[in-house]
């Protein structure tokens, strides 16, 4: 009220010779007029803020993740394709499980120190603590590595290689002989 | 410098004229907008929960198999961590650290008998309390009491020698009674549904070789019963408190000498000084019987579902931890079950709140079809678990036809804080939403609905997101929505509790309990990966009855990591 008071002088000085041109001056309300530009702009911003008070709010979309990997069967000869060069992804099988090491990709990948496992059965390999490439098998359409005449020190060692890359690295595929039954027909 | 002067002096005459139209409107106006703004302010609260968590309620897999969806989890557990397996049972003297056990139903009675635990783990004696509700009274029974009956029937039991009891009875202190009896006591409980037919309940005993029944007086023909089932040895009658006054023990002339019949409520007295109050001693080691269910299926029989005592703890702490912490069932709670205890959910949750040391009620009408009205008279509940199919029926029949102009303002008010992400506190608008469709309840402390979704129920009783919504401003309550399988204790998947969200058409049914996880098979390869996986539903799991079962429905995998059914 104090504040409309204080301006009521203000609003004779200016308001009244804007009023004796439009209205008649025998109409003395008029100078209360409820739609004047203030009012109309007070107004509006009541209604600017009703709609952001009311809004309807789209919930939150989160976008989707990456789309899982299909786990697939392998033969030595499509797994080497995964070694790793011109961007494509490093395997590596440790006793007939493929894991995807590409993020290891430094140590597993081309240049690596570990780069001859890459696309290959490394259980042999692990089991030595070699990463010489007499331990791979050759004959890539032979029967995979058997490990038969690996002793305990050797198998303990590839147990934790194994335990290692479980808990790093994700099991994408299993590693069959070429021309098991499982393998799939190319 | 020169022509900024101008502007500066047009913007204050501007000013000046714009502020000389000020009168007693404008006063009003600019304290009506004040006003608002504050309140804008004021009233503006974080949602409930931070809205990422329902923008992905659960996690997949980062692998799949060919033809496979990826395999989702809640994210209490997800991929590469353990489900959970039990209720992390700790005995005293146990080492501080260590694990807990899986637990069994004996731990969950020891539990609810012990009483709620104050903050520094010493016990308040507070314990829970159990009603039975008789149309408009409730008759409250201490725990003790339950626990005599327990042994009594336990032992008389045990005496018989018999392997398997079949319990056919209405919702009740006695249902209850032996079904951990039969854990304590180690015989096996088959949970049959009343009201069968004579001879479908001849079938289903057959089936299950029963050699005890536990039934209602009056609720079936003994001797069409008895003549079927040779291996039938002991009868024992559940009388109700208006005829315990006749006498029950006739037994039918063909089956008379290996037939032996006796009444509850006798035994309970006459060796109710030899039986003690106390829970039975028990050696957490060795294994429970199980608990079998029957699954109503589309033939008449059913289908008979074996719940390892492993299934029923995984199940039953899953659907703890599924609420947040401050919305878990606790010793003040009530929690009404007006769904039938022969089916699994409701039967999870209320050892879920005898778990949680919370009272329980119990109503003989309970089952899935229920009229919602008359069967929550009686007691006032903090929570109420029902079926999705007396929740449709009573918001299409009672509450939907009784909104008016008044609930429909209050419901929109209303549901402008769900969409914000808060639950509407009761207040003014509230009971102006509330005032025609719930008019007929009185439900004033409910708090949680926990509705349950039968995988294979019509269509027609999947309750849509606007109908819960409806059901959260109505009944001032919030919701969680299950969705239930054969062969998974507990159920398959729940809504997170704090999940407002009106999408539109049926509800989702959340994320997968923590003790389950869902995989959909046979997905179409031809899919892009932006589309939602669409397949069978399978579901694996502690909660599952040999850990993995593929149900005969469709599902889909929303964009919120939750799942659906088809059509």
């Amino acid at each position: 009220m104090a504040a409309a008071e204080g301006s009521a002088p203000q609003a004779e000085v200016f308001v009244y010779p804007r009023s004796i041109t439009t209205t008649s001056q025998t109409n003395p309300p008029a100078r209360m007029s409820i739609a004047s530009p203030i009012n109309l702009v007070l107004l509006s911003l009541f209604v600017v803020l009703l709609y952001f008070h009311f809004r309807p709010k789209q919930p939150v979309t989160l976008p989707r993740g990456p789309p899982p990997v299909v786990f697939r069967t392998y033969t030595p000869k499509t797994l080497i394709e995964f070694n790793g060069e011109d961007g494509r992804p490093v395997f590596l099988a440790v006793r007939g499980r493929v894991f995807d090491v590409s993020p290891g990709r430094n140590f597993y990948g081309p240049g690596g120190p570990y780069e001859n496992f890459a696309g290959r059965d490394a259980s042999r390999g692990l089991a030595h603590q070699s990463f010489d490439e007499e331990m791979l098998t050759k004959d890539l359409s032979g029967p995979l590595d058997d490990l038969k005449d690996l002793d305990a020190d050797q198998l303990e060692n590839l147990q934790s290689w194994e335990e290692r890359f479980s808990e790093k690295y994700l099991v994408v595929g299993k590693l069959v002989a070429e021309g098991d039954p499982e393998a799939p027909k190319s | 410098m020169a022509d900024q002067t101008p502007i500066l002096e047009k913007l204050d005459a501007a000013l000046s004229e714009l502020l000389a139209d000020w009168n007693i409107y404008t006063t009003v106006f600019a304290g009506i907008l004040a006003a608002f703004a504050i309140y804008s302010v004021i009233s503006n609260k974080d949602p409930d929960v931070h809205p990422f968590l329902l923008a992905r309620q659960s996690t997949a897999s980062p692998i799949r198999q060919t033809g496979e969806s990826a395999t989702y989890r809640s994210l209490e557990t997800p991929y590469g961590f353990p489900l959970r397996q039990g209720l992390n049972v700790k005995d005293p003297g146990a080492p501080k650290w260590t694990a807990g056990r899986r637990g069994d139903l004996r731990d969950i009675w020891k539990t609810a008998v012990r009483g709620a635990l104050n903050e520094d783990g010493t016990t308040s004696g507070k314990q829970g309390k159990i009603y039975t509700v008789l149309g408009k009274n409730a008759v409250e029974h201490s725990l003790a009491q339950v626990t005599q009956e327990i042994n009594v029937i336990g032992r008389h039991l045990q005496k018989a020698e018999v392997k398997t009891v079949a319990v056919c009875l209405t919702d009740s202190i006695e249902l209850l009674a032996a079904i951990f009896a039969g854990s304590f006591y180690g015989f096996k409980i088959v949970l049959i549904p009343h009201n069968l037919p004579a001879t479908t309940l001849s079938s289903h005993l057959q089936n299950s070789k029963a050699d005890a029944l536990i039934a209602e007086v009056g609720s079936l023909d003994l001797s069409l019963v008895a003549k079927a089932n040779k291996q039938l040895s002991v009868v024992i009658w559940v009388a109700k408190y208006g005829n315990r006054h006749m006498d029950w023990h006739g037994v039918p002339k063909d089956v008379k000498g290996t037939l032996e019949v006796a009444v509850w409520h006798e035994l309970a007295e006459e060796v109710k000084d030899l039986s003690g109050f106390d829970v039975p001693e028990y050696d957490p080691t060795t294994s429970t019987p199980a608990v079998h269910t029957v699954w109503p299926s589309a033939s008449q029989s059913g289908e008979f579902i074996e719940f390892k005592q492993e299934n029923l703890a995984a199940a039953i702490s899953a659907l703890g931890s599924a609420l947040p912490r401050n919305q878990r069932f606790n010793s003040s709670d009530l929690v009404l079950s007006i769904d039938s205890l022969s089916r699994s959910y409701p039967l999870c949750q209320i050892f879920n709140a005898l778990f949680s040391n919370a009272s329980i009620a119990l109503n003989s009408v309970a089952g899935e079809d229920v009229d919602f009205a008359l069967a929550t008279k009686g007691v006032s509940p903090t929570v109420i678990i029902a079926s999705s199919r007396t929740m449709s029926e009573y918001h299409d029949h009672v509450m939907k036809p009784h909104t008016g102009l008044i609930s429909s303002l209050g419901r929109w008010v209303q549901a402008q804080t769900l969409d914000a992400g808060n639950m509407p506190s009761q207040n003014f608008f509230s009971r102006l939403a509330q005032v025609g469709p719930t008019a007929e309840l009185s439900l004033e402390n409910l708090r949680l609905l926990c509705i349950s979704h039968r995988v294979d129920a019509a269509a027609s009783v999947r309750l849509t997101s606007e109908q819960l919504t409806d059901l959260r401003i109505y009944m001032g309550a919030r919701i969680v929505y299950a969705l239930t399988g054969p062969g998974i204790a507990g159920a398959i998947s729940q809504t997170n509790v704090f999940d407002y969200r009106d999408l539109n058409g049926p509800s989702h049914f959340g994320a997968p309990l923590s003790s389950t996880e869902i995989t959909l098979t046979g997905v179409s390869e031809n899919q892009t990966s932006e589309e939602n996986p669409e397949g069978q539903i399978m579901v694996a799991g502690p909660a599952v009855v040999d850990g993995k079962t593929t149900l005969s429905s469709r599902g889909r995998i929303a964009t919120d990591n939750t799942i659906g059914l088809c059509a």
